[in-house]
């Protein structure tokens, strides 16, 4: 069998095992899902060092092809670039991350809350797999009804206004995608095969415009860029902790991995048309993002803020289409995955401990908590984009990835968007601040226990990857490279087809040549 | 030697030099505070020496043979498809005689720094003193990462590590909220530094392609500034224009970390630190990274004499800001902070006017004299019971004998009065800077001069002042009368340092005798490059300098030194309250500091938070969820709400819009039929 199938679809089967299980001893379902995620990682493991990122190997790997609905077109075809392969791995490093986190937080319906968990995996993972325009749409929208459940379930007071916001947010520009993928497949000789698709497209500007549009709709609302972002402070806050992580950690990598691999790609005429109109959105949202976290007075809500900032550093990244800003963006999606899930884990700690999330409420706590007060800095500093930490690598790549492209005002855009950072390291330590500094006000904050054992193995993996992404970030840009240089090329190749100046890749220096080095270290 | 490693060995061991204090601040951060205070010191001491012997090992071989290079393994490397590959950093460090310089600095002063901080923070609990020297031992390997990185983005690691020690380390007695504060403020404002420092990068990766310092200067050697680039993003600017602008936003770097104008106001902040922090980073090391970053990169910065004018004029400027908003403050560290503001600018006018090995010489004796007066406050305040207002002070010198003859020498080094060290690095830096001519800008020199002698007239007051006040005199209060000196190992560093802001005279004597200049001698093989070109174009010409200069400048510190004791210890004793009364609000504005803090507040903070606040409101709040989401969430509502009408089961209501529906269908087709 396909590795790769196996992968996508052992939490599916763990779900429908749980569901023999008897529903009053959650113990069982917790033990199932964290085996079943963690087998899941394991198998993964074989995708990770499976993967050839030579120049020269297939594009997609680990591919199978089986007909499914042969009469309309639609196959299963599944496969993986180094691009979806790196959200793969995320996805199943987070999920026993998240089912350990739940451990004593969620105590009602604990099958049904693993159960969710689980699917919700499957469609994950299938999300970033899927090579049919059909197939990414099922697993696209199946994400959407363990999420619902999640929020709606198991969230917090406000839950059923989030629930239905999120759902109708994305649900509604996912069908305008349905629509554009209609509409590709009598246009592209009746497939719904994406590699085919890709290739026999044949549109006139003016539809791929629109089809851009479509595709583009519902992948900025999920990213989500301004102004479509109000869902998300919403979904975060009224979220339970696990919710959260998996909504920061990996579906909001959906919409910039959408623009990676189908927007742009599929469209490339129409992406460049837009780019500097997306460029200008991200980086104000970059900024606007960042000016929100300041007046939010809920620990969620201004992560959930940061999180608009941050992932407009990764679209803007994605629109500077030179090899340092794309890969920048896709190194940015796992380190957002990593501190933001980070982030959402420690919050979700303290919640438990205060069951509040007001920034009021707590104050000076870092005596009490010292390894929880270090793991909330460390993973503070990944967000600000210390270097040494992953976030700097990310943040780095993309600024001068788009200093150094060709996109017009890209310099402009850069100083602009190079203010977010300053900006960052005002609200993040406001954050840490407010919480871990200062005297103690509250009677309650007095005596709050430290990390758990428990605890520390669910925060340990974030902090681990913060240090080594930040170090050594070779491995895991590597595998970035050769889907990277693909989409670039096809962006050269459509430039030319148009007949247009050179606008995609990276300037060359001013210095034209370099005279060797003097011998013996002189300088 | 025999007995030492070779310079193979040693270059193959420089990171250890580094890893040495990252592993004690590893060690102590995940154990020390189970380990107890003991081994806690041990660790954190031991760390250091281990770190200073190699330091001094490598050192030995770059002073009598060549240059040691690591090269490293690759860290952020990223290639086009085009192969081009413009991000390409390296882990490699570079130990030249600027590196070695000030790696012996940081090490030496670093490890005496520890030993006073074993004692002089002993009061704290056991996590408290872990916690303590885990920051102080990574901000010494951070501190060493920015010194002996062999390009600017790794010098930019070390750059955000020491900041983010120091916001550790300022935050130290975190639940005093105003110390908090205190941390947050000094690290964002080196971030506004950092900002200007990134896109100096980016410009010169468009420019050069790399960020490697050696690549760097071996391609700036080659470089017309005149000529126009041709090809990349500064088609059509000069050469000179370019890295003009690069070199610029360096700066902005670099006064953030150096706290000039106008992003100073995070340093007097800082003091609300430990006072071993305020001696090590906020005096001896980390402030002056700035200084190192525009001496290294000396080459490209003789390319843009509009930076090196800016350069100077800023630091002349702040150099004489700080001092005198140094004459009305009454905390003992709060006066040594603006005058390290104020040393720090005559670093910049060295740096600046070309006179590197000057700029440089004045950073390793301020290390010198400015950590002695730290460490020297720090002794008083633990003799007076952590009291640090010097009006309350008075008459120490006999209740501390160790501590007063130390800060007496290094306050003599600081006004610069003959012989002791500051003198002749201080005044070597005003006498490149009276006879430089930068063709940008012919007078920045001699007026820079000129604000510098004033700065310098203002040192000699405002330490005189300090000086008096803390021990002379009869003493104020209670605490003073019964201050008790401190430990050996608090007051042996302090002797050192002492023993090193007096003989350091040695390295900058004047003249030309074989004895004389021996440190400009030293690092000329660093900057010959950038000095070849200052010549040629003529910022600097050829032949001695007259020595009036230098008279000027001993006439200067001694008066300023005279006009203090006048003051405040014979003589004029009512002038300070008349001056005060007969100025109110001038003294007022003094002793706010200008209200420079207060102005940000106004001008660029408040604005800042009404803004987010405004449009959170406005445009999330009102017009996106408003209007837009729950807006059209009502629409459908409303249409839902009258469509219902139509279905709430009213038979006779069903049965009207049957027989209107009725009539409707048949009048379109008996009306359209029958026409």
């Amino acid at each position: 069998m396909n590795l790769l199938t196996v992968v996508t679809f052992v939490p599916l089967a763990g779900a429908l095992f749980a569901v023999l299980l008897p529903r009053d001893e959650p113990g069982q379902h917790r033990a199932l899902a964290l085996a079943v995620s963690l087998i899941t990682l394991g198998l993964s493991l074989f995708l990770w060092f499976g993967f050839d990122a030579a120049a020269g190997a297939a594009e997609f790997q680990f591919e199978e092809q089986r007909a499914w609905m042969p009469s309309l077109g639609i196959g299963y075809h599944v496969g993986l670039d180094g691009v979806a392969l790196l959200l793969v791995m995320l996805t199943t490093l987070l999920v026993p991350v998240v089912v350990l986190s739940t451990w004593k937080a969620v105590e009602d319906r604990v099958k049904e809350f693993m159960i969710a968990i689980l699917v919700l995996e499957t469609a994950m993972i299938g999300t970033f797999a899927a090579l049919d325009l059909v197939l990414f749409y099922v697993f696209w929208e199946l994400m959407l009804i363990p999420m619902y459940l999640l929020i709606g379930i198991w969230g917090s007071q406000n839950r059923l206004y989030a629930t239905v916001k999120f759902f109708v947010y994305t649900f509604a520009a996912s069908v305008l995608m349905l629509l554009a993928i209609l509409f590709v497949s009598f246009n592209d000789g009746g497939t719904f095969d994406y590699v085919q698709a890709r290739a026999a497209l044949n549109v006139t500007t003016a539809q791929g415009r629109w089809l851009f549009l479509a595709f583009a709709l519902a992948f900025a609302v999920k990213v989500p860029m301004f102004p479509l972002h109000t869902w998300l402070p919403d979904a975060h806050t009224e979220a339970p902790t696990a919710g959260s992580v998996i909504l920061a950690g990996v579906l909001l990598k959906m919409g910039t991995f959408g623009f990676f691999r189908y927007a742009m790609p599929l469209f490339p005429e129409a992406a460049l048309y837009f780019r500097p109109h997306l460029a200008t959105l991200a980086t104000v949202g970059i900024v606007y993002g960042a000016l929100m976290c300041f007046v939010q007075t809920d620990m969620k809500r201004l992560v959930a803020y940061s999180s608009v900032s941050h992932l407009g550093f990764v679209m803007l990244g994605l629109m500077a289409i030179s090899a340092e800003g794309l890969t920048g963006s896709v190194y940015q999606m796992l380190n957002h995955g990593v501190s933001t899930g980070g982030l959402f884990l420690l919050v979700g700690m303290l919640y438990e401990r205060r069951h509040t999330r007001l920034l009021s409420e707590y104050g000076g706590v870092a005596k009490q908590m010292p390894w929880l007060a270090t793991a909330f800095v460390v993973v503070t500093l990944s967000s600000i984009g210390l270097p040494g930490t992953n976030g700097f690598v990310g943040e780095f790549l993309i600024l001068s990835g788009t200093f150094l492209s060709r996109l017009p005002n890209g310099q402009v855009l850069t100083v602009v968007a190079s203010t977010g950072v300053i900006l960052g390291a005002v609200y993040m330590l406001v954050l840490v601040e407010k919480v871990f500094y200062g005297p103690i006000r509250k009677e309650e904050n007095r005596h709050l226990p430290d990390l758990s054992l428990r605890e520390g193995l669910v925060i340990a993996p974030v902090i681990v990857f913060i240090v080594v992404m930040g170090l050594m970030p070779a491995p895991f840009l590597a595998p970035a490279k050769p889907a990277v240089d693909r989409l670039v090329q096809r962006f050269q190749q459509a430039e030319a087809r148009l007949g247009l100046p050179s606008r995609v890749g990276t300037v060359p220096t001013a210095v034209a040549a370099r005279p060797p080095l003097p011998p013996g270290g002189a300088y | 030697m025999p007995f030492l490693p070779t310079p193979a060995a040693a270059e193959a061991s420089l990171w250890a030099i580094i890893l040495f204090p990252l592993a004690g601040a590893l060690i102590n951060g995940l154990f020390g505070r189970r380990i107890g205070k003991g081994n806690a010191t041990l660790v954190a001491i031991g760390a250091m020496v281990g770190s200073l012997v190699i330091a001094a090992i490598a050192f030995y071989w770059v002073l009598t043979t060549r240059n040691l290079r690591f090269q490293g393994t690759p860290w952020i490397a990223v290639t086009g498809a085009d192969g081009q590959s413009l991000v390409h950093v390296a882990w490699g460090l570079l130990l030249d005689r600027l590196s070695g310089t000030l790696l012996l600095v940081i090490t030496g002063v670093g490890t005496l720094i520890h030993v006073y901080s074993a004692s002089y923070m002993s009061h704290e609990d056991d996590a408290g003193y872990a916690r303590f020297f885990t920051y102080l031992n990574l901000f010494v390997a951070a501190m060493l990462t920015l010194v002996l990185g062999d390009s600017l983005l790794l010098t930019f690691v070390g750059w955000e590590g020491v900041g983010l020690c120091s916001y550790l380390l300022i935050g130290f007695w975190y639940t005093d909220e105003q110390k908090a504060f205190a941390g947050r403020k000094a690290f964002v404002t080196n971030r506004v530094g950092d900002f200007g420092f990134l896109l100096g990068v980016f410009a010169l990766l468009a420019l050069f392609g790399t960020t490697s310092y050696a690549e760097l200067a071996n391609l700036a050697r080659v470089i017309t500034p005149e000529a126009t680039i041709a090809s990349g993003l500064f088609a059509g600017w000069t050469w000179q224009g370019a890295i003009t602008f690069a070199m610029l936003c360096l700066f902005v770097g670099a006064a953030g970390k150096s706290a000039q104008l106008p992003l100073y106001i995070w340093l007097p902040d800082a003091m609300a630190g430990p006072t071993p922090v305020s001696a090590l980073i906020h005096a001896a090391t980390m402030v002056t990274a700035g200084v190192y970053l525009v001496a290294r990169n000396s080459m490209l910065f003789t390319l843009a004499p509009a930076a090196m004018a800016t350069v100077t004029i800023v630091g002349a400027a702040t150099a004489l800001f700080a001092a005198v908003i140094a004459f009305t403050q009454n905390d003992i560290k709060k006066v040594l902070a603006y005058s390290t503001v104020s040393q720090l600018g005559f670093m910049f006018i060295g740096v600046g006017c070309g006179a590197w090995w000057a700029g440089v010489l004045h950073l390793v004796i301020h290390a010198f004299f400015k950590g002695c007066l730290f460490l020297g406050a720090g002794s008083v305040m633990h003799g007076m019971g952590d009291e640090t207002d010097i009006r309350k002070m008075g008459g120490l010198a006999g209740k501390m004998p160790h501590t007063h003859w130390t800060f007496l020498v290094a306050t003599i080094s600081a006004t610069g009065i003959l012989p002791l060290a500051g003198f002749w690095s201080k005044d070597a830096i005003l006498g490149y800077s009276l006879f430089s001519s930068n063709p940008a800008w012919h007078l920045v020199g001699p007026i820079a001069y000129g604000i510098g002698s004033l700065a310098a007239l203002g040192t000699a007051f405002y330490m005189t002042r300090l000086y008096w006040l803390t021990f002379q005199g009869k003493p104020r209060t209670h605490a003073a009368e019964h201050a008790h000196e401190s430990s050996f190992a608090m007051t042996v560093p302090l002797m050192v340092l002492a023993v090193l802001a007096a003989v350091g005279l040695l390295l900058g004597l004047p003249g030309s005798s074989p004895v004389s200049e021996l440190f400009a001698h030293y690092v000329e093989p660093v900057f010959a490059p950038g000095t070849e070109r200052l010549y040629a174009v003529g910022h600097f010409h050829a032949g001695a300098h007259p020595a009036w200069p230098y008279f000027a400048a001993w006439f200067i510190a001694v008066g300023g030194t005279v006009i203090g004791l006048l003051m405040y210890g014979r003589g004029w004793l009512k002038l300070p309250a008349a001056l005060a009364g007969a100025l109110p609000r001038t003294y007022r504005l003094m002793v706010d500091k200008f209200r420079v803090d207060e102005l940000y507040e106004a001008a660029i903070i408040g604005p800042l938070k009404s803004l987010a606040r405004g449009l959170w409101r406005v445009v999330d709040v009102f017009l996106i969820d408003g209007l837009m989401v729950n807006g059209v969430a009502r629409l459908v509502g409303f249409f839902g709400s009258v469509g219902r009408l139509a279905q709430d089961g009213d038979i006779q209501r069903y049965a009207g819009f049957m027989a209107l529906a009725a009539a409707a269908i048949l009048a379109t087709v008996l009306g359209v039929g029958g026409l």
